[in-house]
């Protein structure tokens, strides 16, 4: 599991040095802390942002919400983003709110109510909302991390790094070349989600990572997988031998 | 002797003309009938139609118009030019130009059925003309013929004139026969005017062959008769004829006398006359009199309407404006009523202004007064390197600041409120979650009074709010349970979710609790703050008043429930389904 990288765009010292407090201690990445809108799109583009948080005001300015609006127009660039502000002056939300999907934490704020927006950002950005908050589940799957909520924080696993997930219930294990861990998702979730070009059930409870596969034993329903892992393939989910690369 | 003769002749004409008018009158019906049936087969000549229903009526002029348009039609028959001539000649004759009208009536044709009628008129003529011979051969020619063919013409009258004309001829022997004939037919008629001319005529008659004798009873007798009627002229002749035969007979003052009652005839004739003519000028004054009366009459009807007129319109121009005098100053005491009650409602708004100044002001002044002591304490321990008190101090100051802050917090969003310039949209919210983030902020006080926090909210509820609300009603309320709890006191939050529309959240606190009218003025729907009982606890219910214009800007519900000395209740209900469905 890795550490969700945050981008911090404000302008006050005081008040980003807070923030990164904050999200320090709740083992949070700080990729940079940009002044200026110049230097926040410099930071987004050339660091691997996960979460921006974006103070409206840069200098006097909206430049924010700017921010959030150029960020916005590259689809794969964009990523979610928290805006902060001291105001609730109708105009500047009305327009702040344009930049779907659009959350925001009104200053002052406390830890828990910035840790709240951060995982209400990633929901929301996501499309997968109340996730972190409700008791069912604590996973938002993007196209390539889980964002698996851990304490009061956040954390993410690349899914290639996933070897397999193995199905108990409502839970999921998720097993990775490095660790092995728990999350709560639903199945069906799982399934939706996961790109099936890149992930196959083989069982009722197992859903593989197509780029572990090391060899297939049919004759004892076997998948071997990198790392020694091993995963049941049953009759049902035989046909996942032709969607694999094999030598000819 | 000359003198005698025409002293007595001129009574003559007259006789003559009154008797051939009073036959004619009287025997019109009986040729009318005859023209009538005799003349329908000229019934499609319009003009001719005309001249001949104005004759019979006896309009001449009319009649001479309409068959002088006949005459010119160049397709008159023989016997249509006849009618036209004898109607012309008639009129001619009734207008008394007998030349005229022995001209149109010798062109009628001799063999025209009303020929007759034709010379009768002639004759008339000639004997007005004193032509009496002419008169004589006409009278002569009809004379014999039936009553029947003569259309009404009376024999005696033929037989008068014929005895004129002989009289007037002095063939007195010819005369004679005649007049007797008619005397006799008009006393059988008794016609007393015909008589008294016959009378005279007779008695001139024998006066002229000098036969006294016989003349002069008939005279008498003309004057006799002449009393009993009332015509003028007849009284006057016989009384002058009488005169001239008294002065004949040279009994003068018998001869004055009859001439004095002629003379009164005359005179009374001329009286008659002019009686009349005064009569008429009298009328005459009097319908212009009359129609003097009547247009001054109309004159003032025209004044009075008008003057009604006026009136009418005055009255309702009166009206109008009475009606828009009622209906404005109605509509100025209505403005002038939500006015007052408006400056009213702002004169309370101002006053509950500016006892909000006031008190938030002292409060303000009270913390940094506070601040400034606690400042001068720290500084001084400083000095003395007096370290644990500074610890203990550090607290008090940073708690004077949280409830500085708070109130300030209060009053802006209070303001905001107020301009409506605050951002509000209202989503679902985890009860849960808020409730933790916000406690989150009081953890650090609660701790200091020992007092135990338990958020018993389950983490499934949600309802739909403005987030920012929400935190700051929650802050207040969280706030106010610190506030009014005793230390080592508790504070529990939780949810009752049992209502179908409402989602209650209940913040408890153990604390000192408030009495019943504290807590319904509490529930006031008015600004109208009060300084709180408890003096040392400071608070404005700012706080209290936001939270509830907060609740009620989500469309949710406020209430308290509370026992003095063991808690209070704050209960918050908030809708669970999105507004507008």
């Amino acid at each position: 599991m890795d550490n969700v990288n945050i981008l911090i765009i404000e302008d006050t010292p005081e008040e980003s040095d807070a923030l990164s407090n904050v999200l320090l201690a709740n083992n949070y990445n700080i990729v940079g802390v940009a002044r200026s809108l110049k230097e926040a799109l410099t930071m987004f583009y050339n660091a691997k942002v996960d979460i921006a948080i974006v103070d409206v005001f840069l200098d006097g300015t909206p430049d924010g919400i700017t921010f959030a609006e150029t960020i916005n127009i590259v689809p794969d660039a964009r990523r979610p983003f928290v805006f902060l502000t001291s105001s609730t002056d109708r105009q500047i939300f009305e327009r702040a709110k344009l930049t779907q999907p659009f959350s925001y934490l009104i200053k002052p704020f406390n830890e828990l109510e910035i840790l709240y927006a951060i995982e209400m950002a990633v929901e929301k950005f996501y499309g997968q909302t109340d996730v972190f908050l409700s008791e069912e589940e604590d996973t938002v799957i993007s196209t390539e991390y889980l964002f698996i909520k851990k304490g009061k924080a956040l954390k993410k696993v690349f899914l290639s790094d996933i070897i397999y997930i193995e199905v108990e219930e409502k839970y999921c294990n998720i097993i990775t070349e490095k660790e092995k861990f728990v999350i709560l998702i639903s199945l069906t979730k799982i399934l939706e989600l996961l790109d099936n070009s890149d992930f196959c059930r083989t069982h009722r409870n197992y859903i593989v990572n197509i780029e572990k596969i090391t060899e297939i034993i049919p004759g004892d329903n076997l998948i071997l997988l990198s790392g020694n892992h091993k995963a049941t393939l049953s009759d049902t989910y035989k046909n996942i031998i032709k969607k694999v690369r094999t030598l000819k | 002797m000359g003198i005698r003769t025409k002293a007595i002749f001129f009574p003559l004409f007259l006789t003559i003309s009154t008797l051939l008018f009073s036959q004619q009158k009287t025997n019109t019906s009986l040729f009318e009938k005859e023209i009538k049936k005799r003349s329908t087969q000229f019934s499609d000549k319009p003009n001719f139609n005309k001249a001949q229903s104005f004759y019979l009526a006896k309009e001449w002029d009319s009649t001479l118009v309409y068959t002088m348009k006949q005459l010119n039609v160049t397709t008159n028959t023989e016997e249509l030019k006849n009618y036209c001539h004898l109607f012309r000649g008639h009129s001619f004759f009734q207008k008394k130009t007998l030349k005229e009208a022995k001209r149109e009536l010798l062109m009628v044709s001799k063999t025209f059925y009303f020929y007759n009628r034709v010379k009768m008129i002639l004759g008339t003529i000639a004997l007005e003309q004193s032509k009496f011979k002419d008169a004589t051969h006409y009278f002569k020619e009809i004379e014999h013929l039936s009553t029947y063919e003569l259309y009404g013409i009376k024999k005696s009258n033929i037989e008068h004139n014929l005895g004129i004309c002989y009289l007037h001829l002095k063939e007195f022997d010819a005369a004679e026969p005649y007049l007797i004939k008619s005397l006799k037919l008009q006393e059988e008629q008794k016609d007393t005017l015909g008589l008294i001319g016959t009378y005279g005529n007779i008695a001139s008659l024998y006066y002229e062959q000098y036969k006294d004798q016989q003349a002069i009873p008939y005279f008498e007798k003309a004057y006799r008769l002449s009393k009993t009627t009332t015509d003028y002229t007849a009284k006057q002749n016989t009384a002058r004829n009488m005169a001239v035969v008294e002065e004949n007979r040279k009994n003068l003052s018998q001869s004055l006398v009859y001439r004095k009652e002629y003379e009164k005839w005359r005179d009374s004739l001329n009286d008659q006359n002019k009686i009349w003519e005064v009569a008429e000028l009298e009328k005459q004054f009097a319908v212009k009199q009359k129609q003097k009366e009547v247009q001054v009459l109309q004159a003032e009807n025209k004044i009075k309407i008008a003057e009604r007129n006026g009136f009418l319109y005055s009255a309702i121009v009166l009206l109008v404006v009475l009606a828009a005098g009622v209906y404005f100053y109605r509509e100025k005491v209505k403005t002038n009523a939500i006015i007052t009650k408006q400056k009213e409602t702002l004169d309370e708004l101002n006053a509950t202004k500016d006892k909000l100044f006031s008190i938030v002001s002292h409060d303000l002044r009270s913390s940094v007064h506070a601040l400034k002591t606690s400042n001068t304490k720290l500084v001084d321990n400083l000095e003395n390197k007096n370290l644990e008190v500074l610890d203990g101090l550090l607290q008090n100051n940073s708690a004077i600041v949280n409830g500085a802050y708070n109130l300030l917090d209060n009053l802006l969003h209070w303001a905001l409120l107020q301009t409506q310039q605050s951002y509000f949209e209202i989503t679902s919210i985890r009860l849960f979650f808020i409730v933790e983030q916000i406690a989150y902020n009081y953890k650090p006080l609660m701790l200091e009074k020992n007092v135990d926090f338990k958020n018993k909210v389950s983490k499934s509820d949600m309802v739909y709010a403005d987030q920012e609300s929400l935190k700051i009603i929650l802050r207040n309320l969280i706030d106010n349970a610190i506030k009014f709890s005793n230390p080592d006191g508790e504070i529990k939050i939780y949810s009752r979710n049992t209502d179908d529309i409402y989602c209650e959240l209940i913040v408890e606190d153990s604390g000192v609790g408030m009495n019943e009218n504290t807590r319904l003025d509490l529930l006031k729907d008015s600004v109208l703050l009060s300084k709180k009982e408890n003096e040392n606890t400071i608070g404005t219910g700012l706080g209290l008043q936001l939270c509830k214009s907060m609740i009620k800007k989500n469309k949710g519900k406020f209430s308290v429930k509370s026992e003095l000395g063991k808690g209070t209740k704050m209960i918050v209900s908030l809708p669970k389904t999105p507004p507008n469905g």
